[in-house]
């Protein structure tokens, strides 16, 4: 599922400019149309709840990320800084596959115990381009 | 100077020697891996099997998934075991790895607590008072004790 992501990913956003949280949630709108056939696009606000949800555990996206995605947040066990989440208020969130996929697999592990799916992941990033 | 060219580079490229508190700067792939959630902290500070057990579970990296895919993974590894301590005193006293739990961190470090208390940081909040660990440097000019430290435990 990962690479059938990464591939619809770079197909849809070709080589024309770089990387940015709207491409990649083409790929994550491909993604969640084959998983489920009654996909009917991302909600912002399914994204927000989803954010501020601990989904049965300790922790919410909002822990470290803070319940403002424009501010800078504190991570939870080490209280080291964490840069702002949201696009607006950080250009860089969002700008390299790797690092997208890298932290969506530990914090959904961290967070819901299990990776989150293409819906929750591209729920969650239409709520962070709504945050201005 | 034939000799001393091939001498400088061995200065410019070793791994800082203990005791003189300048352990970086680090690699940037090491900096950017292991220094998003803490201090990327200095290999020196522990063995190299301390180390290996560290990176063989780095989806339960004390109790937050911190895993990294293999090639990189290695590459990490790599310089870990290149840099890590060969000193009985830099083995972890406990048996999850933790390089505060060394005999010669808690001989340097005295009444740091494990987790954050309202005068006192954590033990490997190292920043807090080593204003310089970003780049590895512990150097003493950068250091600014908090009120209430001790440096030998009573």
């Amino acid at each position: 599922m990962k690479a059938l992501i990464t591939a619809l990913f770079v197909l849809a956003a070709g080589s024309a400019h770089a990387l940015n949280a709207a491409d990649y949630q083409v790929g994550l709108a491909a993604a969640a149309k084959a998983a489920e056939p009654g996909f009917a696009g991302f909600s912002a606000q399914r994204g927000e709840t989803f954010y501020r949800s601990t989904h049965g555990g300790d922790w919410s996206c909002a822990t470290c990320h803070t319940d403002n995605p424009l501010a800078s947040g504190t991570h939870t066990v080490t209280k080291k800084t964490v840069k702002p989440l949201a696009p607006s208020a950080n250009p860089a969130r969002f700008t390299d596959v790797d690092k997208i996929e890298k932290w969506f697999k530990r914090n959904c592990n961290d967070v819901l115990k299990r990776a989150c799916t293409p819906r929750e992941q591209g729920d969650f990033i239409a709520y962070l381009l709504t945050v201005k | 100077m034939k000799t001393l060219l091939p001498a400088l580079l061995i200065a410019a490229s070793a791994p800082a020697l203990a005791g003189d508190h300048a352990y970086g700067p680090f690699p940037a792939n090491y900096v950017s891996e292991c220094g998003s959630c803490h201090v990327a902290f200095p290999p020196q500070l522990l063995t190299a099997p301390d180390w290996q057990a560290m990176m063989n579970v780095l989806d339960k990296h004390y109790g937050v998934d911190a895993s990294i895919e293999a090639k990189p993974r290695a590459a990490l590894a790599d310089f870990l075991q290149r840099n890590a301590s060969r000193r009985d005193k830099h083995a972890s006293t406990v048996q999850t790895p933790r390089l505060t739990q060394t005999a010669w961190f808690r001989k340097e470090h005295g009444n740091l607590p494990a987790k954050a208390t309202r005068t006192l940081p954590a033990a490997a909040q190292c920043e807090s008072c080593h204003t310089a660990a970003e780049r590895g440097d512990y150097n003493e000019s950068g250091l600014k004790l908090p009120a209430g430290f001790r440096h030998k435990e009573r």
